[in-house]
């Protein structure tokens, strides 16, 4: 049963909670658990699929004969996790060279577009009216850019928000985080993945990043930032879920700060328990059988 | 004279372009430098330095004429701020992820006119607390 059952978890873990957490609004005043969350429930659910499937050949070699109904759901638990495990490694470098080459064809572009403004080494001004920052994350390369369209919006404060927001994406690498979500996505397989743990991801990114630019600029500030850069109509496809995210993000700057110690506390707890609960319950007891078995 | 730092380089490649872009015809190291040296000081190795990282990075591309290389934009300014911003703005949603880290994306009008009432709100609440 341990294979099955690993199995299982594995999908639940991919699909359906993912979904189940990504709607609930616990998490959102806790980023930094949250993220940590996140993180915990990817790798429990990779590690539950790569121990389903190496507990599916163990059971394989040892019991000769059973049904075919058993011999089949085991041989989709095992082609699964071969799945998974190739698509993840093929999907993580893949992630990892676009996203660099790609960011580093744009600094190249910034660097030879952009004005600098002598204040900040790496920010990059460009000559633009459509309103946008963003920022170029990369060891001792890392550009901040800002937009003459965006400049014209923001009052010193709010500049000094939106600077404060990107410094800490690019100081605390949210970059990689999300890189790792972005692998995850694409290693999975669709119909048994989830986009929630990336979009969340990405949400409690930019909450952290939105702590950081609140305690240096002021809460009024990054919302009237927010607004002044969120609130352009886009020129393509607009993207209900990032309205959303931008609403939700001005939604904690409503409120007061104050830690939520307890809820993170929480959460930590469960990020350790996704963790360890599948392997104390179900991958030890299988490693003695397993090692039994073999010797 | 002073050694030219990384910064100063980074400076330079922008300058360097510019003169690129701004010329009819492909330059030589001794053109630009002819050019660029009128305004201050500059080592011929400089010049020869920046386009050289300028080539590597595919801004610029050199030709070989007589016993000398000529230099010319691969591509126009309009046409790398056309590349750029597509780049910038190709946002969907999944993809952007972590290349460009945006500071927020766009909306459509509704969801704007939404989040100008929620920023009412947080007016609202950050009147009591100043710079925290």
């Amino acid at each position: 049963m341990t294979p099955l059952l690993l199995g299982l978890i594995g999908l639940l873990l991919a699909g359906p909670v993912p979904a189940v957490l990504g709607r609930s609004r616990w998490l959102l005043p806790t980023p930094r658990a949250g993220v940590v969350l996140w993180q915990s429930l990817a790798l429990a659910a990779v590690l539950a699929i790569i121990g389903a499937g190496f507990a599916t050949t163990v059971w394989m070699i040892s019991n000769g004969q059973t049904g075919p109904f058993m011999v089949a759901a085991h041989v989709v638990v095992i082609g699964l996790t071969s799945i998974v495990v190739v698509r993840l490694a093929w999907a993580s470098a893949q992630v990892a060279l676009d996203t660099r080459a790609r960011r580093r064809r744009h600094r190249d572009l910034v660097d030879v577009l952009g004005d600098r403004d002598g204040t900040e080494p790496g920010l990059r001004i460009l000559a633009h009216d459509t309103p946008m920052a963003y920022c170029l994350p990369a060891l001792g390369k890392n550009r901040v850019v800002v937009s003459a369209g965006a400049l014209s919006r923001l009052a010193g404060p709010e500049l000094e928000a939106v600077l404060a927001h990107e410094q800490a994406h690019v100081r605390a690498r949210h970059d990689l985080v999300l890189e790792a979500f972005s692998a995850l996505h694409t290693a999975f397989p669709r119909g048994v993945r989830s986009k929630e743990p990336l979009l969340q991801a990405q949400l409690m990114v930019e909450m952290l990043a939105d702590d950081a630019a609140r305690s240096r600029a002021g809460a009024g500030p990054l919302a009237r930032a927010l607004v002044a850069l969120a609130g352009q109509s886009t020129p393509a496809g607009a993207l209900g879920v990032a309205a959303g995210s931008v609403a939700l993000r001005l939604e904690r700057l409503a409120a007061p700060v104050h830690e939520r110690r307890v809820r993170s506390a929480a959460a930590y707890m469960l990020a350790v328990a996704v963790l360890v609960l599948p392997t104390v319950f179900l991958a030890v007891p299988w490693m003695i059988d397993a090692w039994a078995l073999l010797s | 004279m002073a050694t030219p730092t990384a910064p100063k380089l980074g400076d330079l490649e922008r300058d360097v372009m510019d003169r690129l872009w701004g010329a009819a015809e492909p330059r030589s190291v001794r053109d630009v430098h002819a050019e660029l040296s009128a305004e201050r000081e500059l080592a011929y190795t400089t010049i020869m330095t920046v386009l050289d990282r300028l080539t590597r990075k595919q801004l610029v591309s050199r030709t070989r004429e007589g016993r000398a290389y000529l230099y010319s934009a691969v591509n126009s300014r309009a046409e790398l701020t056309a590349e750029m911003m597509h780049d910038a703005l190709s946002v969907d949603g999944l993809d952007r992820t972590a290349a460009l880290v945006h500071f927020a994306d766009r909306v459509t009008p509704e969801e704007a006119a939404a989040l100008a009432r929620a920023l009412e709100r947080v007016q609202h609440h950050d009147e009591g607390q100043p710079g925290s």
